[in-house]
């Protein structure tokens, strides 16, 4: 049965832990510690919903409603 | 010859989240447009290698990368830029803690306070390397593999690039905030 992870180990692992670019046996372990320690957890929930916030704000920057209309005349006048 | 209407079909349900990236590369709204347009027609010329079925998405992202790199980038316009010493982990949480001692919502205390332009103008003070990673992470659900294979370069690269690139996005987030007045001055280091 693998070692328990430590803090050190899941702090190191938390930027891959987010991206969900960890193995499933990593998943699982970090999973596994943060259900027991609080200020892990408190770390993981911050760092997640940090990004996911940012991401839910950039995406809703407008974009020019004439973009696709003049890109559409430029690849006719190129032909 | 290439039908413009079934390359548009293809490009027009990505043109918000290739604009957004162009807009975190370039810096500047109508720069933007111009990357845009200048990738959709070199990706409109080489359509015919394009592989009917495969990653279009990806395709044009790793166009529109490329024209930045050998194009925007080389004309040097360099906006300021965030201090690349002194972006350690947790750098939100931790002065968001400061800020308000005992929460149990820490991330409120910042993002409340925080907008899309201001998101916008931390992205914008990273230097390119760290920019345009970070520009393709924010914009699309993409993964490491599918930035390195836009950014051309190895995934190892993408990913020690995107997590100094969040590390310093924080700092530059809080700068920011500092400055528009909405969070009081850094507390002192223990």
């Amino acid at each position: 049965m693998a070692d328990r992870f430590t803090c050190e180990d899941v702090f190191r692992r938390l930027d891959d832990y987010v991206d969900r670019e960890l193995s499933e046996d990593e998943s699982a372990r970090v999973r596994e510690h943060l259900a027991i320690c609080a200020e892990c957890a408190m770390e993981y929930r911050f760092e997640d919903q940090l990004l996911a916030t940012l991401k839910d704000k950039l995406r809703r920057l407008a974009v020019p409603a004439d973009l696709l209309t003049r890109i559409s005349r430029a690849l006719r006048e190129n032909r | 010859m290439t039908d413009p209407a079934s390359f548009e079909a293809l490009l027009a349900p990505l043109l918000p989240t290739a604009y957004r990236a162009a807009l975190h590369m370039t810096r500047r709204p109508a720069d933007a447009e111009d990357l845009v347009q200048e990738a959709a027609l070199l990706a409109f010329r080489k359509f015919h290698q394009f592989e009917p079925g495969t990653n279009f998405r990806a395709w044009y992202l790793r166009i529109l990368t490329n024209c930045f790199v050998s194009g925007y980038r080389k004309a040097k316009r360099q906006g300021p830029t965030v201090d690349l010493d002194d972006a350690p982990e947790l750098y939100l949480f931790t002065r968001a803690l400061a800020l308000r001692p005992g929460t149990d919502d820490p991330a409120s205390v910042v993002l409340s306070k925080v907008d899309a332009e201001h998101v916008t103008e931390a992205i914008q003070a990273l230097p390119d390397e760290f920019r345009v990673v970070a520009a393709l992470y924010f914009v699309e659900d993409l993964s490491y593999r599918e930035i390195a294979s836009i950014c051309d370069c190895p995934v190892g690269t993408v990913r020690s690039r995107l997590h100094r690139a969040r590390r310093l996005l924080q700092k530059a987030l809080w700068s920011v905030a500092e400055e528009r007045g909405l969070v009081p001055g850094a507390p002192k280091e223990a």
